[in-house]
């Protein structure tokens, strides 16, 4: 009783401004408890935990995830994009974007449209001087994403220079912006995004009903939520085979490869810690999400859930 | 012949100093004056807001900073990338003095 009016009168503490210190203030009240994988840790703690993982690992993020996957997690990314069917001019967040994954692939996608678009506008005017056909291509090249845009969000400043340095790397020059943002307290207005994005993310997040939440208050009415996450499997005895090489493999992996076995243990365990894909389709449709399905893929070890702000 | 022309080198030889001390001041010069800063993209400031107040910034070239007047609070920008942690975030007091940043 005491804990919760202490809490309460440090919310409306927090509302004026000198905010920062009080906001410092109220993480020192004995705060709720939740899971770092398989251990027990204070909410605050967790976010801190989280950010040192991955912090440690950001150099060798996408080696990992190939290592550990096999390189399927490439095709699960894909998949989404399929889903996403972005068209030119859309206005993508992709939150816990890290390296930029799913960034590039939005890019590549809404490139590779545009050029399709000008194909099929170039084949249907019959009569075209050289001067009209040049004219067009060089309109395209102006507008080859035809006004797109991917701000890519992560809580970690380490894995976004990843991502930036990769970027530079494989050319990705326009259309991409790199903020660091809390997925609960997002930097943006309301109704601003086409399509919100976290792939690979969102079980990392502490309170994940106020991530779901901001993810509905920066998408335009229409907009559409993906996620793409590790859920449950349903066959048992793939399930078991997950299991021997979540726990035996891939933290021996995460040590030879990454020199870090405790990131990958945490994620192993922060994986079976994660809601079960009709649990979670519950949490998006409590944050005002319709038409919310998911599909599974690979038995269920991932899933791509996905929801309208309608 | 010789002295003539040794007088002339003689002669050269300080203005050839003077110049290349002036090239190398110069030089000096310039390296501290530049310093690559990696460009902030204004276009940014259209989407991004505090995100606490959800109110929009203003950007503080001298700083390299993102400022919320009504908060007082400041967000820092490392490497051109935006850092809007309120934990990262420096206070800026009315008497314009820094305050503890808390860092995650």
């Amino acid at each position: 009783m005491a804990a919760s009016r202490a809490a309460a009168s440090c919310r409306a503490w927090a509302a004026r401004p000198g905010r920062l210190f009080w906001r410092g203030l109220c993480s020192q009240e004995p705060d709720r408890e939740t899971h770092f994988g398989f251990q027990t840790v204070s909410e605050s703690e967790k976010g801190e935990k989280v950010y040192q993982v991955f912090e440690n690992v950001a150099k060798k993020y996408d080696l990992m995830n190939d290592s550990m996957s096999l390189g399927v997690h490439r095709v699960w990314k894909d998949i989404l994009l399929r889903h996403m069917n972005p068209y030119p001019g859309t206005q993508l967040l992709d939150v816990a974007g890290g390296t930029g994954d799913i960034a590039f692939r939005f890019l590549n996608s809404v490139r590779s449209h545009r050029e399709h678009q000008v194909r099929q506008k170039l084949r249907s005017h019959q009569n075209l001087s050289w001067q009209e056909i040049t004219k067009l291509y060089q309109e395209e090249e102006q507008q080859s994403l035809g006004g797109s845009h991917v701000v890519v969000c992560d809580i970690n400043t380490e894995m976004l220079k990843v991502g930036k340095q990769k970027a530079q790397h494989l050319g990705y020059s326009e259309g991409l912006s790199w903020v660091v943002g809390n997925a609960e307290e997002l930097p943006f207005n309301d109704n601003n995004f086409d399509i919100y994005t976290i792939a690979f993310g969102i079980r990392n997040v502490t309170h994940i009903d106020q991530a779901l939440q901001e993810a509905y208050r920066v998408l335009k009415p229409g907009g559409r939520f993906l996620c793409l996450e590790f859920s449950h499997v349903n066959n048992s005895i793939i399930s078991s085979l997950y299991d021997l090489y979540s726990f035996q493999v891939i933290p021996v992996l995460g040590e030879v490869i990454a020199g870090d076995w405790k990131a990958y243990q945490y994620l192993v365990e922060s994986i079976r810690r994660f809601p079960a894909q009709e649990e979670f389709k519950e949490m998006i449709e409590d944050a005002g999400f319709l038409k919310v399905h998911y599909q599974n893929l690979s038995s269920g070890i991932v899933a791509i859930h996905s929801g309208f702000k309608l | 012949m010789l002295p003539h022309g040794l007088l002339r080198l003689s002669a050269c030889v300080p203005l050839w100093r003077k110049g290349s001390r002036a090239l190398f001041s110069k030089a000096a010069g310039n390296g501290g004056q530049q310093e690559p800063k990696p460009p902030f993209d204004a276009s940014l400031l259209q989407i991004l807001v505090c995100p606490l107040s959800k109110k929009p910034l203003r950007y503080e070239e001298s700083t390299n900073e993102l400022i919320n007047e009504e908060l007082g609070i400041a967000y820092p920008i490392t490497d051109g990338i935006p850092n809007m942690i309120p934990q990262a975030a420096r206070m800026i007091g009315k008497d314009k003095q820094e305050g503890e940043p808390e860092q995650t």
